[in-house]
């Protein structure tokens, strides 16, 4: 055979498989309600009313499956009603907050959804999903994503945007880069600024968040009405303030690594003590009651005692993103 | 000839063939410039989505990947060296961009068998940058040596336009898989290892190895390793080698040039993609037209010209900007790099002797994208000292500075080659 028959025919190869692949693909049944359905699921889907905790799923075979969202109801998983699939995803007081790709497919959007798991509001995100959370009185959302283009300019390489927004109409309250910033009492600037993983108080006009700059990671304690952050401490990233308001989980980095310990510290003393988890976790965690946390290790969900007791518990195998709710919803 | 003709058949190139024919570009360079644009379709495919992917699909940030890529940037320098001096070891530049190639294509197997581990892909996105830094050196000889000298800069142009062209078509593709299967990353991947594949085939099968000035292989004119480290004692080389790589540490990059833009006119980071965009069919409209000027003209003018357009570029990011000031900040630097990227190479290439194309080019490229990289670290940490302002007029004065040194050291070099 020539070589010009070899190159028709690998041509030829080339593209029928890909034009089948794609068309298999683009045909497939699958992607939503039929088979989203966690491993050991039972039962048709159902609504958010008396879960305890709401995940999305990773399915690393299974991409009709992934970022589809299901509860733990009477220590089982069920897949929830609606078509949300988010990358992100938090809920608090009958307003949710799921960051995702846009129907495009290359872009990003984020959905305020309702307690009925059907969208309210959609807006554009400039970037890649990184965290997202409601206020405990879901007036208030908050989300964090990787925006390209800032390479060069931080020491790790990457920059991110976070922004508050109204989770009644999705209106932007702010966004942390345009904050005042304040470290013992004066006014810190830099262009290196990158803020990330907010975390609400019960009034949600207070809120906690990480700000890097220098190679730092400070806690900063910011309102949203006056458009200011001050700095606490150094060392904390993606905070999350406990229920009862008197401690975050964060998570602290080994020094010098992307690697992370997850942690509690006292907001009265900003003392802090780890958790029983030994392993890296790149999360922001989340309180399911004020004595245990709950969080993924990017494959899996996992509680551990806030105390710095006892070891950590598997509680749900591919899944991420972990939500507590409210039991009296 | 025939196998060019089917090829042209079936890959529709019937409108490269017909203009090249016209430019009278060589046809090798017109098949190599397929390979590159076929091979970038593939990649951009796979660059646009993979951060998407490792959130949505495997609950991780991409940050898991930032550590690997910046420790296989500087391998890829060493390689990119490497991949020249064994292809003119060897004579053998169309095999040893088939390796890098090739290696490049299986990687996107890869991410369709195993991309379900994040170490996995790890792995293949350094695999990906090894082979890119193998194969650039050989390749762009290959396009020299099937050149006539005085048509090197329009053969460059017309590769770097075809690469270019590949570069924006990736995205799309990407985006037009996931609009018809959302969420099926894995239909991405068996597609772009389709393209990649393609353009594998299109150089083993259509690509000449041994082209009009490529050196007849004997025992005896295969260069030593000391001869071809010593390419770098040519004086007329180290001429280029110094003026490019000075020229490169002054100028900033366009990501950078990007966030800038973006700070004086305060628009969504949304639109950073689109800046890309619209740089990248500047650059692609102009490759061809300017690398033709350079070879009529000269390419040393033509080089130190491409540099001077990046001044009016720092001056629009000295104040505030509205969109037109962006739209033509946009397009002096498609441009610069339109007079500069095939340029440089085609510099070399005049001065370089057959049999050590590779070598030197391979040189040519690593000075250069070290300067550049240098030029990213010190513009970032004089921005973040210093303040944005402050950053682009010295890096403005840095500029005048290369260029004054830089216009007579390639203006001596030309008129040597004239002479």
């Amino acid at each position: 055979m020539s070589r010009g028959r070899w190159l028709a025919l690998i041509g030829v190869l080339c593209a029928a498989g890909a034009v089948g692949y794609l068309a298999l693909a683009a045909l497939d049944p699958s992607p939503v309600t039929t088979k989203a359905r966690p491993p050991g699921a039972t039962g048709p889907p159902t609504g958010l009313a008396g879960s305890r905790l709401m995940v999305r799923a990773v399915a690393r075979k299974d991409p009709g499956l992934n970022g589809h969202l299901f509860v733990i109801k009477r220590g089982r998983p069920r897949a929830l009603e609606g078509d949300l699939a988010c990358a992100r995803v938090h809920f608090a007081a009958g307003r949710g907050l799921c960051l995702s790709t846009a129907p495009s497919g290359v872009s990003y959007e984020a959905t305020i959804f309702g307690a009925d798991l059907e969208p309210v509001e959609r807006l554009s995100l400039a970037g890649l999903p990184s965290r997202a959370r409601v206020s405990p009185n879901g007036r208030y959302g908050a989300m964090t994503v990787f925006v390209n283009g800032h390479e060069y300019l931080g020491a790790g390489g990457f920059s991110t945007r976070t922004s508050i927004v109204d989770m009644r109409d999705g209106g932007e309250l702010g966004e942390l880069e345009e904050f005042d910033v304040f470290k013992a009492g004066r006014r810190l600037e830099s262009p290196d600024f990158n803020f990330w993983g907010i975390t609400f108080a019960a009034d949600p006009d207070r809120f906690y968040a990480t700000l890097r700059t220098g190679g730092r990671h400070y806690l900063v304690e910011g309102s949203v009405s006056r458009r200011r952050l001050r700095v606490l401490r150094d060392g904390v990233e993606c905070p999350s303030l406990s229920p009862d308001g008197s401690r975050i989980a964060f998570k602290s980095r080994i020094p010098g690594e992307d690697l992370w310990r997850l942690a509690v510290l006292d907001v009265a003393t900003l003392a802090d003590h780890p958790v029983g988890e030994r392993r890296s976790i790149d999360d922001q965690p989340e309180w399911l009651d004020d004595g245990t946390l709950v969080y993924s290790d990017g494959f899996d969900v996992f509680t551990v005692a806030a105390d710095g007791s006892g070891s950590p518990r598997r509680v749900l195998r591919d899944a991420t993103s972990p939500v507590a709710l409210d039991l009296n919803l | 000839m025939y196998q060019v003709e089917a090829s042209k058949a079936l890959l529709k190139p019937r409108g490269w063939a017909t203009s090249a024919a016209r430019l009278s570009v060589p046809r090798n360079v017109v098949l190599l410039g397929t390979v590159s644009m076929l091979t970038d379709i593939s990649a951009e495919m796979v660059a646009t989505v993979l951060p998407l992917y490792l959130v949505f699909s495997l609950g991780v940030t991409p940050l898991a990947l930032g550590a690997i890529d910046g420790l296989y940037r500087g391998a890829a320098a060493i390689v990119q060296i490497g991949g020249g001096l064994l292809s003119d070891r060897l004579q053998r530049h169309k095999e040893v961009a088939t390796v890098g190639y090739g290696l490049s294509a299986l990687t996107k197997v890869g991410l369709v068998v195993a991309g379900t581990s994040v170490g996995g892909i790890g792995a293949l996105v350094a695999a990906d940058r090894i082979g890119k830094g193998i194969r650039t050196a050989p390749r762009d000889a290959l396009i020299s040596l099937s050149s006539t000298k005085a048509g090197l800069a329009t053969a460059f142009g017309v590769h770097r336009a075809m690469d270019s062209f590949g570069a924006m078509l990736g995205p799309l593709f990407a985006f037009g898989v996931l609009l018809a299967a959302p969420a099926r990353f894995d239909a991405v991947f068996v597609v772009s290892t389709a393209f990649a594949f393609l353009g594998l085939a299109v150089l083993v099968l259509a690509v000449r190895g041994r082209p009009g000035r490529a050196v007849a292989v004997t025992v005896d004119s295969l260069p030593s390793l000391r001869a071809s480290l010593g390419t770098a004692r040519d004086p007329r080389f180290r001429l280029l080698l110094v003026a490019a790589g000075g020229l490169a540490l002054a100028s900033v990059s366009d990501a950078l040039i990007y966030v800038g833009l973006q700070r004086q006119s305060g628009f969504e980071p949304t639109v950073f993609p689109l800046l890309f965009v619209v740089t990248a069919f500047a650059f692609m409209a102009l490759a061809i037209p300017v690398g033709r000027l350079a070879d009529r003209i000269g390419r040393a003018p033509v080089l130190l010209a491409g540099h001077a357009l990046l001044l009016p570029v720092y001056g629009l990011l000295l104040s505030p900007v509205g969109t037109a000031g962006v739209f033509l900040c946009l397009l002096a630097l498609g441009a610069y790099f339109a007079a500069t990227e095939g340029v440089t190479t085609a510099l070399a290439g005049a001065i370089l002797p057959d049999r050590l194309q590779a070598t030197g080019i391979g040189m040519l490229i690593t000075v250069v994208s070290l300067g550049k990289l240098g030029s990213s670290l010190a513009f970032g940490a004089l921005w973040f000292a210093l303040g944005l302002q402050s950053a682009v007029l010295l890096f403005a004065a840095a500029l005048a500075v290369a260029l004054m040194v830089a216009t007579p050291l390639l203006l001596r070099l030309q008129r040597e080659q004239a002479a």
